[in-house]
């Protein structure tokens, strides 16, 4: 039965889509995206020392979608976000400290040594934490939406997943409500090329993206190692969905450059394939176009690496949780909600320059 | 009715014998010269007898019936159904256990009025409420005034294990012949050899050592018979919080290290504790060492577990200044950790030079020991 | 008051909290103007329109999983299973997304899940469960199973205050058939409190949702036992001292429920009594549940599986002569 629920909600008028990025912005995306690297690198040596509990997993390669994605995104946006796209977390206002105190399970971390790895989201800047399954968050993420829409606020939820996750019936749940009821929200898909070992070919015949017209909104397929063109990408799907113009999904083609997890050598990658990937990577692309403008990108690298230095240190200096809490904090007592995240893009200044530690 | 009440008459017996009753049900109606009264009854079960026909009149305190409260409803009439012994059902619920050892209540004598004889959460609390468990059987008395000579609230009874405690030391107290002899010990040697070993394993093995050289106090007596026994079957009491104590016995102490002792005091305390001794191993001892030293106290005055004729207390070993003589003649003071042995000895066995000069051989056990 | 069904009680409920909070929404399938399948929401969709009570497409992961970012974002879902056997659709949600949300990352999930559960009308395997057991492995989600109007009404406003998911068991044999006062106005029954529905002191019959009924029924007359029944009314939190405290004063306990048997509340209430009151226990714990097998379809099967009030009365007639 038809019912007015299948429209959408009216929304106030949007102002204009301004996606342009000043020189300031693009320093900040190839900031973040050098910080993500610089600080899964050093994720990955701390596991190695056997600081890092567990398993390790990281997006290296991904940075450009991740970074690309969420610089789009303003304050009162929300974000549930991928294991791959540490990035967003940044740009959203986590400290490299918080996320290396995340990954060895101590205090201070993100979670405080309650969930592991990249299994986090700050709700004190307006992050949904993921779950293992990585579907799950498609759905959490149009209820965001569905909120924002009942209460006709122009924000927007935007989400992420892989290319596995497509083929998962929680998946299309989420689209097809996000269609049906037009809600804002950006479903960004990274096609990495594989889930854990398996290849696209096994997870679908034809490109994800155009399932989104039978969904009934928009789908755009970008080059994931391009951060620019994501950012492009994800500015104007933010801003239909603020709009009022409904959902967007966006399939960033990229690869995934480390194992699944540290545990997976990737004997089932061509090594071909690797090779074409490694000559496209994401930084020395985006370096490469700055470099040719003339944009001097040095001591954006002098300032990461020390950055990462002081926060290293910092999570190194954390404690380990106190065992006797383990059974504390399961049910809630209070209603927490969620908080704004940060937003460097200079759209939103003069918020932008505030993070959560300045 | 009141104080002033001296008798009553029966006017009608509400029930018979063989009826059941439930508690607070009324048996009897009574008539005095002041009123007229229903008498409930104390417990539920059965009317056994009715020793007072109506139109009597007698005094308050008689007794006027008696109630079978191990009978069950529903059931044959008492005097028509003797249970077989094997009928009884062996099974004794929790809550009854319980019950039972808080008020001294044997249940394996008891047939109660659940499936097969077992003795149900009622029928023992009927016995509690009535005569604090001494049996079966109940009796309702003849009301007395209950203005003037109404009962105090009546305190908690004492556990199973206190009243026990109670009994063995009223009857040590009124048995032997107590007198107490206190030598002080230096307990540096010790300190410096025991780590993380108690002080009670060494003076346990020190005490022992000087039974075999003092037999005498390695003793029995029993009325007119005194027993010196070669070995020593050492008791060591053992504290179970606010329930009491046990003493269990560790037999032939004499062929054990200190070590030895350590082990066995732990295990056996740790048994005693969980409640896992068996029944000869609180039997047979022949000396006792007590030890509430930990706790703090500097001196006691135990009294002798019979029949045995002596028990040695260990106190808290503290630090004190002390005059040292050293080996030139020489006295200085000097921080010492020490400790008083106080010896309860029964004067039917033995006269105070020996329990001294025992007191001093343990005491040269300890301030000399090198392991 | 006025007397009202137990549906009509729970219509009234969300009514109210629909009018007191303007963030509390439904969610589910046919919940809009067609009413829902046993038109619980009937009216609702005129009187709060079609964007507050949303009618779904078939998808309970969706459901579960919008009510979850809904919640989190400040808003007040109730979602609605069509039947409690289809939560098993929007499982993964709710036991892995919304149970531990908050332990994880400090969210509260104010989200109420509506599970119209149990058997005895032929509904089937897939249309008659009583699926509580399944939530109570997952740490995180509370659970409640009213068994009158006036609970269904109090507890559903305690659901919808509440920060974390809880899951409302309605139970479909009450809808129409138990009637009883409800109280105008919105009030709340607090969650973890058990009711005495009888009070007495030979014996403990525990029972929740229909079966409180059930266990009335049969202790009615029980040769004049005095047998205490008690109405657990949530599942999770337990009201331990509650149960306790009954099984201090009679030493004996049946527990009556119509999910299947192993693992079931049931094992967990006798668990409790076993460990924390076990010197108080005058006989053996006694459950009196429905076997672990499906609910079958044809009447006899389904009366042979689901607890009558004859097997409850012989329970307790054994136990109190025990």
């Amino acid at each position: 039965m038809a019912t007015p629920t299948t429209r959408p909600a009216q929304l106030e008028p949007q102002e204009a889509a301004t996606a342009e990025l000043t020189v300031d912005d693009r320093g900040e995306l190839l900031r973040y995206m050098l910080l993500m690297r610089a600080t899964e690198e050093r994720a990955l040596n701390l596991y190695r020392q056997g600081q890092v509990p567990g398993s390790y997993y990281d997006g290296r390669g991904q940075e450009a979608v991740s970074v690309g994605s969420a610089f789009a995104l303003g304050p009162r946006d929300r974000a549930c976000i991928l294991h791959r796209d540490l990035g967003a977390h940044l740009i959203r206002g986590v400290t490299p400290g918080r996320v290396l105190a995340q990954m060895m399970g101590r205090l201070g971390g993100v979670t405080d040594g309650r969930d592991g790895n990249m299994h986090f989201g700050d709700r004190h800047l307006g992050c949904v934490g993921m779950v293992s399954m990585l579907p799950d968050m498609a759905p959490v993420a149009c209820g965001l939406a569905l909120a924002f829409q009942m209460r006709r606020e122009q924000r927007v939820a935007m989400t992420w997943f892989g290319d596995g996750s497509t083929a998962n019936g929680q998946w299309h749940e989420a689209m097809n409500v996000a269609g049906i009821r037009q809600l804002p929200v950006v479903f960004v898909l990274e096609n990495n090329q594989f889930a854990y070992s398996t290849p696209n070919e096994l997870e679908f015949v034809r490109d994800p993206v155009e399932r989104a017209a039978a969904y009934g909104f928009e789908g755009v397929k970008v080059d994931g190692n391009d951060v620019e063109a994501v950012f492009a990408a994800a500015a104007a799907a933010c801003d239909r969905a603020r709009a009022g113009g409904g959902p967007t999904l966006i399939q960033a083609e990229t690869m995934r450059m480390h194992g699944h997890g540290a545990h997976d050598d990737m004997s089932y990658v061509p090594p071909e394939l690797f090779e074409r990937w490694a000559n496209r990577d994401p930084i020395e692309l985006f370096e490469r176009r700055l470099g040719a403008e003339g944009i001097e990108t040095k001591s954006i690298h002098i300032a990461v690496e020390d950055e990462l230095e002081r926060e290293t240190a910092w999570a190194l200096a954390q404690p380990m949780p106190d065992p006797a809490t383990a059974t504390e904090g399961v049910f809630a007592t209070e209603d927490p909600v969620l908080g704004d995240g940060h937003a460097p893009w200079s759209r939103w200044a003069p918020r932008a320059k505030e993070g959560p530690h300045a | 009715m009141g104080v002033s009440v001296a008798e009553g008459t029966i006017t009608a017996w509400r029930k018979r014998p063989g009826d059941w009753i439930e508690r607070d049900e009324t048996v009897v109606e009574i008539s005095t010269d002041k009123v007229e009264t229903e008498v409930p009854s104390p417990a539920a079960g059965r009317l056994r007898e009715v020793l007072v026909e109506e139109g009597a009149t007698v005094d308050v305190g008689t007794l006027l019936a008696t109630l079978d409260t191990a009978a069950r409803p529903g059931e044959a009439h008492a005097d028509e159904h003797e249970a077989e012994p094997g009928e009884r059902s062996g099974v004794v619920s929790p809550v009854v256990r319980r019950i039972a050892a808080e008020h001294g209540i044997d249940v394996a004598r008891l047939r109660g009025s659940g499936r097969r004889g077992r003795v149900t959460k009622k029928d023992v609390l009927a016995l509690v409420n009535e005569q604090g468990g001494a049996g079966p059987e109940s009796a309702i008395p003849a009301q007395e005034g209950d203005g003037g000579r109404q009962r105090a609230p009546a305190g908690e009874r004492l556990s199973l294990m206190r009243r026990q405690i109670g009994e063995h030391m009223v009857r040590s107290l009124k048995t032997a012949a107590h007198c107490t002899t206190v030598v002080e010990a230096d307990m540096s040697a010790v300190e410096a050899a025991r780590g993380r070993l108690s002080y009670l394993a060494f003076v346990a093995r020190a005490a022992v050592a000087s039974l075999r050289e003092h037999p005498s106090l390695n003793a029995t007596i029993e009325g007119e018979h005194l027993t010196v026994h070669s070995e020593v079957h050492l008791g060591v009491a053992v504290s179970l919080g606010e329930e009491g104590l046990i003493v269990p016995v560790i037999r032939n102490a004499h062929d054990l290290s200190h070590e030895g002792l350590a082990t066995r005091i732990a295990d056996v305390a740790e048994r005693a504790r969980s409640k896992r001794l068996l029944p000869e191993e609180v039997e047979g001892g022949t000396f006792t060492i007590t030890n509430p030293g930990r706790f703090g106290a500097l001196l006691a005055t135990p009294i002798i577990n019979q029949p045995q004729v002596a028990i040695l207390d260990l106190e808290a070993v503290t630090k004190r200044p002390v005059v040292v003589t050293d080996e030139q003649g020489r006295d200085s003071i000097a921080v010492r950790p020490m400790t008083y042995l106080c010896m309860s000895w029964d004067h039917r066995a033995l006269d105070g030079v020996l329990a001294a000069r025992f007191l001093s051989s343990v005491r040269r056990n300890l301030e000399s020991w090198s392991g | 008051m006025p007397e009202l069904t137990y549906l009509e009680a729970i219509s009234d409920g969300l009514r109210e909290e629909m009018r007191h909070d303007e963030s509390v929404f439904c969610l589910g399938q046919d919940i809009g103007s067609f009413g829902g399948a046993f038109k619980v929401t009937e009216g609702l969709a005129d009187e709060f329109g079609a964007d507050r009570m949303w009618d779904t497409p078939l998808a309970e992961s969706a459901i579960v999983g919008a009510a979850v970012g809904a919640a989190v974002e400040g808003m007040r879902p109730i979602a609605e299973m069509q039947f409690a056997d289809f939560i098993a659709c929007g499982f993964d949600q709710l036991v892995n997304v919304a149970a531990k949300m908050h332990y994880r990352q400090g969210l509260a999930v104010p989200l109420v899940v509506r599970l119209p559960s149990g058997g005895g009308f032929s509904g089937g395997p897939f249309h008659s469960q009583n699926p509580e057991a399944w939530f109570l492995q997952a740490p995180g989600l509370k659970v409640v199973a009213p068994s009158t109007p006036e609970d269904a009404k109090g507890l559903l406003a305690s659901a919808v205050r509440d920060p974390n998911p809880v899951l409302y068991l309605e139970h479909k044999h009450l809808y129409r058939r138990l009637r009883g006062e409800v109280a105008k106005g919105r009030y709340e029954t607090p969650l973890g409190e058990v009711r005495v529905a009888r009070p007495g002191s030979d014996l403990t019959l525990v029972a929740y949702g229909a079966m409180v009924h059930t266990a009335l029924e049969a202790v009615e007359d029980l040769d004049g036992a005095r047998v205490e029944v008690l109405d657990l009314r949530t599942l999770c939190p337990l009201d331990r001292e509650g149960i306790l405290g009954s099984v201090r004063k009679t030493g004996k306990v049946v527990v009556l429920h119509e999910a299947t048997r192993s693992c079931g509340v049931g094992a967990e209430v006798c668990a409790l009594i076993a460990e924390e009151a076990f010197e108080d226990l005058d006989g053996p714990v006694v459950r009196v549940t429905a076997p672990d097998v499906p609910i079958p379809f044809s009447p006899p099967l389904e009366s042979a599986v689901l607890p009558q009030v004859d097997q409850v009365r012989e329970a307790c007639r054994e136990l109190l002569e025990y």
